[in-house]
């Protein structure tokens, strides 16, 4: 029907109409969309503000462009229609996305952390959490490591739990997405990357929930903050327009130490073992082969440059009534380490319609298809990074016909482990939900939301023969479902000009179900059998069903005064399966303020500030993470409670039924301001969290035939300061330069730790560590280490401080002390945007101050003895001491120090300071008079390059050693790493095509 | 439009009200406590876990090991400090060994008095096929294997009865299942040795008139009544003794065995009065601590580790007598873990699957018990003295003696059980060195011929009391 009337009015006076769209100011306004009302037809206005659109006599046509007040024109007789737009006086309502819904800009009251779509649309990224690095104050995220797919550690506003997981609520279009960890641990706690299931490419924004006023209405689970992800919609009202965007990447690793080669390190070995034995000992003497009898160059077999291809396609369009977004995107991705790559293909499709008056409809769906070759990440025999590091570079890797070798040693050959075992992830992931909207009369809209995140893991493991005798196969198969509902009733009661009132209410039912089957298989024939069944000996790991349940009703109520005083208040009753039975349901309160001083005349006097508002709120939020059943009593069963093949059960864990969630409350105080004309955007806020009932291991008394119990029996406090600065440098016609620049500051402290917990020699409760300390009343985390002084020039003897920080050559554990913290005094990160002309040009670093890292494998790396002194060592190592007055790096190879030089010390702990150029972007848009060259088919061509971690400055002592990575997402093990491998530092070239 | 909110409001309370009855989830994998006691399969389940506790390596394997090597019978060469320091007399709280021994004890104890203090309130009218009587056997079996647990932490956590009359600390008992709440009443005091003896005698009194006299390959009172006689030599109440383990022979549910063929996998060998069952299916016995023992450190490699061979006194002791079936068919000539060519038991011969079963209870005991008992009384209960050590010496291959006196029974006793974890008592309530010419170290009374609390008592529990000894 649409379609013969588009025909008939075709036949109608249908014309060209055409002109020029300027800003206010009179400069040309590129992109603004304009449609001829009812219809579906529509164009943009090109790079000069001109445009063309077909219509006719007593057409309406419509003007709309972000933050410009829309325009409608009827067609006249004439064919020229000249508009110019007016800044929107209310630039600031642009809307953002909270906790179950939406609300200016301008009158949030909420601390969220906003990244819209400018900010990341030219970042080209791997995974979904790193357009949120640097760009979000309070929001640190660090990459665990290069290894593709592995997770990062992303902390809203810091640790704010000890045993229950730190890491923040991920909600995707309205979906909390689940984040368990559902593969084999390949050295490195840091499991896999529960975004990276999601395309960057479909990501229109991130808000970052921060204090209790935005988190408090998730509940049960806000207490680390809450990152919701909102997915590309298309727009009303425009054109279609096709993007696609096509790019290939190159990658190597950032940083690598410096080790010795096969001939240096028999040299060193020779000499060594001259000293020490008083007579000349040749390598061949210690079995090392003869100087230049080769060897094999482990660090560099190991790496390679990964060449990666993305192709990315999106549609977005939409006509009066309907919007849609499809998304296209693969992904094929080669890691710097071998071994390591990974294909994803993922589809998207965002629709949404008004059906009548007083219904809407859509549905939000993103499909995810996952395949990654994954490698050990560290600490691990099998890890590249790791064994290529250790592994002795005289021990060769093939023979002379180039068949692998083995190594001799446990210490495997990593080539052929790498080469002929398979480790394989398989994940199927689909996040996405359907919804309708009822307005069944002004002011009051009833959403409903129906959810599912539907992800399928399949783990295959083969190694083969030649790395483990007979073979071994393992299939680790988890499915896990939540499928949920959001029903939301919003009521706007229109009472009058001044007042704005808005209550919500809703309701939020989820149920998780994570099924896992873990079967391994031994005595293989040969290594052309691939799979469990043709193993001699099977057996089940794991088969087990994890369910939760979650329910909540929640309400929120937001009133204005004239925009000029804000106030809102927030309660949510959250009910969950994990709860105790004496404390199944929970409350969740927040309370907020606000005032826009320069809504009062006594600011609009001053006429410098173009907005300012101070807010400030309080409230709790919980953090639920404690396990499937952490409150009952449970009884084992399986082969570890039975006896002569009669089932039985075993006493497994005893009953709390007490036990609840750790309970944050947040005191929130802020400040926005933009001044200068909208030049300079200053925000500020100051936060205390303060988090009760933290769950706590109680170790039990041995005659209750229990190791140790859950309570709530902790308490900690996060306190910092955030800043955001953006200012707009530059503004002319050809050049503009804009700067963004944040800054967090986290303060922790350990209030409380169990009655039971071990007590230090100040009689102080702890949780202690190889290489951390908690310690109740300082902070979580802490370096605790024997403090290494250096090398004596005069005697050439390792030296370390005793307790009391006296000279000593001999420490023990009881010399241990504060050396360090691995939490910065403050970290963020710089944005510059710069556009001439058709260039633009941005790059984004990322920094961290005051923070030290523990690089715990320096212990093998450095000195002479560390497993017999088979592994390779740093080339720093060769400056030992041979007279007096050398200053050394090793101490004298006949010191009674020489072997105890690579104990645990915060010789290994390193100043983790840094500032990063995570992202360098130079990108080229053709100019219309090209486009149009090229026939009018495109609407935009856009070329670039982009280059991630380019570039770090840090210490000298982090020579080799790559600052940004950890090997764990414990909070109590945060900046340790092993041999962690280094981020990717990668180069791409792309285009991005718009017609 | 009203109809419309109506019928939201309506919608919002019906599914709120179903939503809340859904939060109440059923684990799948476990067995809840609320539930654990609601059928016959989880009753009897409770009790077979209380066997399988029993299973652990830790229980019995590592004791037995322990007991061999710390007195004259193996000459220990193995290579785990825990072990070594054990066997030089210098064990130290820390001790992984003997700390997972006493975790492994007090959780076989709770698992049982989960079933004794609560199974009785269990009505049978709300369980499907449950008796009074099922109930009555399932308490009995669960104070079987406590009172065996407590009996093998007192002995190796306290002086024997002979240091001072059983006045002298044993350890804490414990008679309640922790369910949760204060943890007070568990950090007790440790009970005297003779309390703790009449706490187990207790329950070895009620299991044997509660126990069938046939339980298959569980226990049964024949089991109980052969503890209860070895508690009795222990505490040297020889006329108890005397008349318990004759109560067992004369039974008639079990017979000395023919040969020697019992060790070998053969729970239902009429020898057996109670056995620890390992066998290839088990699967790990514990999540942490040892499996199974016997097979790994008594016999030599291939198979084992090579750890615990025959000490060379103990080859001498047979080799003063040849013949000696208990000798020749029940050693192995090899080389140990030192590299040394020496003799190895054959008494857990199952080193393809790992599960050599654990000699508890069996009938020669009850004849030495008897034999020795009636000696030292002047009795002869049920037989002679020389005829039942005749008896067993028949069995052996050698011949009749003609008269006996308690060293020889001592022998007869040291052939027959070497390498089941008697030694050690047996030296110790004989007051007798535990090394031949051992020093002060290992003399009897000696601080460090038994083990020291653990440390992990001692951080959690203010009321313990540790051992003399520099611990």
């Amino acid at each position: 029907m649409l379609f013969l009337m588009g025909i008939f009015s075709a036949f109608a006076q249908q014309k060209n109409v055409s002109g020029v769209v300027t800003d206010f100011e009179g400069l040309p306004l590129p992109g603004v969309n304009i449609l001829v009302k009812g219809t579906i037809t529509g164009t943009q206005s090109d790079f000069d503000g001109n445009y063309i659109i077909q219509a006719n006599e007593g057409d309406v046509l419509v003007f709309s462009y972000i933050g410009q007040k829309t325009v409608e024109r009827t067609v006249g007789a004439s064919n020229t229609i000249n508009v110019q737009m007016d800044q929107d006086t209310q630039a600031l309502e642009e809307v953002v996305v909270i906790g179950y819904g939406n609300q200016e800009e301008r009158k949030i009251i909420q601390n969220v952390g906003i990244v819209k779509e400018e900010a990341i649309e030219n970042l080209q990224v791997v995974s979904a959490d790193q357009l949120l690095q640097g760009q979000s104050a309070g929001t640190q995220i660090v990459n665990a490591s290069g290894v593709l797919g592995s997770a990062a550690v992303i902390r809203v506003r810091g640790v704010n739990s000890i045993n229950s997981g730190s890491q923040p609520l991920i909600v995707i279009d309205g979906v909390p997405i689940t984040d368990s960890q559902n593969t084999l641990n390949r050295g490195g706690n840091t499991g896999i990357n529960p975004l990276s299931y999601v395309n960057p490419n479909d990501i229109a924004s991130l808000t970052v929930l921060k204090d209790a006023g935005a988190t408090s209405i998730y509940g049960s689970r806000g207490a680390n903050g809450v990152i919701l992800i909102t997915t590309k919609k298309g727009r009303r009202n425009s054109a279609t327009t096709v993007t696609l965007d096509v790019n290939t990447q190159y990658s190597e690793s950032t940083d690598v130490p410096d080790i010795l080669t096969a001939d240096e390190f028999r040299q060193f070995k020779s000499e060594v073992a001259t000293l020490q034995n008083g007579t000349p000992t040749s390598p061949e003497d210690l079995g090392l082969g003869a100087i230049g009898s080769g060897g094999t160059d482990w660090l560099g077999g190991v790496q390679r440059t990964g060449i990666s291809q993305n192709y990315n396609l999106g549609v977005r369009g939409g006509s009066e009534k309907t919007s849609f977004f499809f998304g296209l995107d693969y992904q094929n991705t080669e890691g710097f380490i071998i071994g390591n790559d990974q294909q994803r293909a993922g589809a998207r499709i965002n629709i949404d319609t008004d059906v009548n008056s007083w219904l809407k409809a859509g549905m939000n769906l993103g499909i995810t298809n996952n395949r990654l070759a994954r490698v050990f990440v560290e600490n691990e025999i099998d890890a590249p990074f790791t064994t290529a590091f250790l592994q002795s570079p005289v021990v060769r890797a093939f023979d002379d016909e180039g068949n692998f070798l083995q190594s001799g040693s446990f210490i495997p050959n990593i080539f052929a482990r790498v080469a002929l075992d398979t480790r394989e992830l398989k994940t199927f992931r689909v996040i996405g939900n359907a919804f309708t909207e009822v307005t069944p009369f002004e002011g009051v809209t009833w959403r409903s939301e129906f959810g599912v995140d539907w992800l399928s893991t399949e783990e295959t493991t083969r190694e083969a023969a030649f790395n483990t005798p007979g073979g071994l196969a393992q299939v680790v198969s988890v499915r896990e479902e939540r499928w949920l509902t959001n029903q939301t009733l919003n009521y706007s009661p229109s009472i009058g000009e001044d007042h704005n009132l808005n209550l919500l209410l809703g309701l939020n039912y989820e149920e998780t179900l994570r099924t896992r089957l873990n079967v391994s298989s031994t005595g293989f024939l040969t290594d052309g059998l691939r799979n469990l069944g043709s193993g001699s000996t099977p057996t089940v790991l794991n088969g087990d069903r994890f369910p939760t349940r979650l329910f909540g009703l929640f309400s929120r109520a937001t009133y204005d005064y004239k925009g000029k005083y804000i106030v809102e208040g927030s309660i949510r009753r959250d009910g969950s399966s994990r709860f105790g039975a004496n404390n199944r349901f929970g409350y969740f309160w927040s309370a907020a303020a606000g005032w826009t001083l320069s809504e009062e005349d006594f600011i609009k006097d001053l006429n410098f500030f173009d907005f300012l508002s101070l807010r400030a709120s309080i409230g709790t939020v919980g953090n639920d993470r404690l396990g499937t059943f952490p409150s009952l009593g449970l009884f084992n069963a399986g082969a570890i409670a039975d006896n002569n093949a009669e089932s039985g059960v075993i006493p497994n864990q005893p009953e709390n039924s007490d036990l609840k969630w750790e309970e944050s409350e947040t005191l929130d105080v802020g400040l926005k301001s933009t001044f200068l004309n909208g030049r300079i955007t200053f925000n500020a806020s100051y936060f205390k969290k303060t988090t009760r009932d933290l769950l706590l291991n109680q170790v039990l008394p041995p005659l209750t035939g229990f190791v140790s119990i859950s309570r709530n029996v902790g308490e900690m406090e996060n306190t910092g300061w955030e800043f955001e600065l953006n200012t707009v440098n530059v503004q002319s016609e050809n050049f503009q330069w804009r700067t963004s620049f944040n800054l967090t500051t986290i303060d922790n402290t350990v209030l409380r730790l169990n009655e039971d917990a071990t007590t230090d020699a100040q009689g102080r409760r702890i949780i202690d560590g190889a290489i951390q300390r908690a310690i109740e009343g300082e902070s979580l985390n802490n370096f605790f280490l024997i403090r290494y002084v250096g090398v004596n020039s005069q005697t050439g003897d390792a030296e370390w401080l005793d307790v009391n920080g006296n000279i000593t050559n001999n420490p023990g554990s009881g010399d241990r002390v504060v050396t360090g913290s691995p939490l910065p005094d403050f970290s963020g990160g710089i944005t510059n945007t710069i556009t001439y002309k058709n260039f633009d040009l941005s790059f984004l670093m990322n920094y961290s101050y005051g923070n030290d890292i523990v690089i715990d494998g320096l212990r093998f790396a450095d000195g002479n003895d560390a497993i017999g002194g088979i592994v390779n060592i740093r080339r720093q190592n060769l400056n030992y001491w041979r007279q007096p007055g050398d200053n050394a790096f090793l101490p004298s190879p006949t010191s009674s120090t020489f072997n105890l030089f690579n104990q645990r010390s915060d010789q290994q702990q390193l100043d983790g300071s840094y500032l990063r150029l995570k992202n360098i972007t130079l990108g080229y848009s053709l100019p219309q008079s090209t486009l149009d060259r090229l026939g009018g088919v495109f609407s935009g061509i856009r070329l670039y390059a982009t280059a991630t971690n380019l570039f770090t400055i840090k210490g000298d002592e982090l020579d080799g050693i790559d600052p940004e990575v950890t090997d764990d997402i414990d909070p109590l093990f945060q900046g340790e790493s092993f041999f962690t491998a280094p981020q990717a530092k990668s180069y791409s070239f792309g285009a991005r095509i718009q017609f | 439009m009203k109809t419309i909110k109506t019928i939201i409001a309506f919608l919002a309370i019906v599914f709120t009200i179903s939503c809340e009855d859904r939060l109440e989830v059923v684990p799948e994998d476990n067995v809840a406590s609320s539930t654990v006691f609601s059928s016959l399969e989880t009753i009897n389940g409770l009790v077979v876990g209380i066997y399988s506790k029993n299973q652990s390596g830790d229980l019995n394997g590592n004791p037995q090991l322990i007991s061999e090597f710390m007195s004259d019978n193996v000459n220990f060469v193995g290579s785990f400090p825990s072990l070594q320091e054990i066997d030089q007399y210098e064990t130290l709280a820390t001790n992984v060994t003997i700390d997972n021994t006493w975790f492994d004890g007090y959780e076989l104890i709770a698992a049982a008095n989960n079933v004794i203090q609560n199974l009785p309130d269990v009505s049978t009218e709300d369980v499907t096929g449950l008796t009074e009587d099922m109930k009555t056997t399932f308490i009995a079996e669960a104070k079987f294997l406590r009172a065996l647990t407590y009996f093998q932490l007192v002995n190796l956590f306290a002086q024997p009865f002979q240091f001072s009359a059983g006045t002298n600390l044993g350890v804490p008992i414990v008679t309640a299942f922790f369910e949760g709440g204060d943890i007070s009443e568990f950090q007790l005091e440790r009970s005297t040795v003779n309390e703790v003896h009449t706490f187990i005698e207790q329950d070895l009194l009620d299991a044997a008139a509660a126990l069938p006299e046939d339980n298959g390959t569980r226990a049964e009172a024949g089991s109980a009544r052969a503890l209860l006689a070895r508690l009795y030599l222990y505490r040297e109440q020889w006329a108890q003794a005397a008349d318990l383990a004759n109560q067992v022979i004369s039974s008639g549910e079990y017979t000395l065995a023919s040969d020697y063929d019992f060790y070998d996998d053969n729970p239902n060998s009429s020898e057996h009065i109670f056995v620890t069952i390992n066998t290839p299916t088990d699967g790990p016995q514990e999540a942490a601590g040892s499996d199974e023992v016997y097979v790994n450190f008594f016999n030599p490699a291939p198979g084992g580790r090579g750890d615990a061979p025959f000490s060379q006194n103990l080859i001498d002791a047979f080799a003063a007598e040849a013949g000696d079936r208990r000798f020749d068919e029940l050693s192995q000539a090899a080389s140990d873990a030192g590299g040394n060519n020496t003799f190895f038991t054959t008494k857990y011969p199952d080193i393809v699957n790992n599960a050599s079963d654990g000699m508890v209870l069996r009938i020669t005991e009850m004849y030495l018990i008897r034999a020795e008992a009636n000696l030292r009384n002047g009795s002869s209960v049920g037989d002679s003295p020389l005829n039942d050590i005749n008896l067993l010496r028949n069995r052996a291959g050698l011949a009749n003696l003609g008269s006996v006196d308690l060293a020889a029974i001592s022998l007869e006793r040291r052939k027959e059980l070497c390498f089941e974890g008697h030694r050690r008592m047996d030296l110790l309530r004989n007051n007798l060195n535990l090394r031949p010419g051992g020093g002060p170290e290992s003399a009897p009374g000696a601080d460090k011929v038994i083990f020291p609390i653990v440390d992990d008592e001692i951080n959690n529990n203010p009321n313990i009391t540790q051992n003399p000894g520099n611990f």
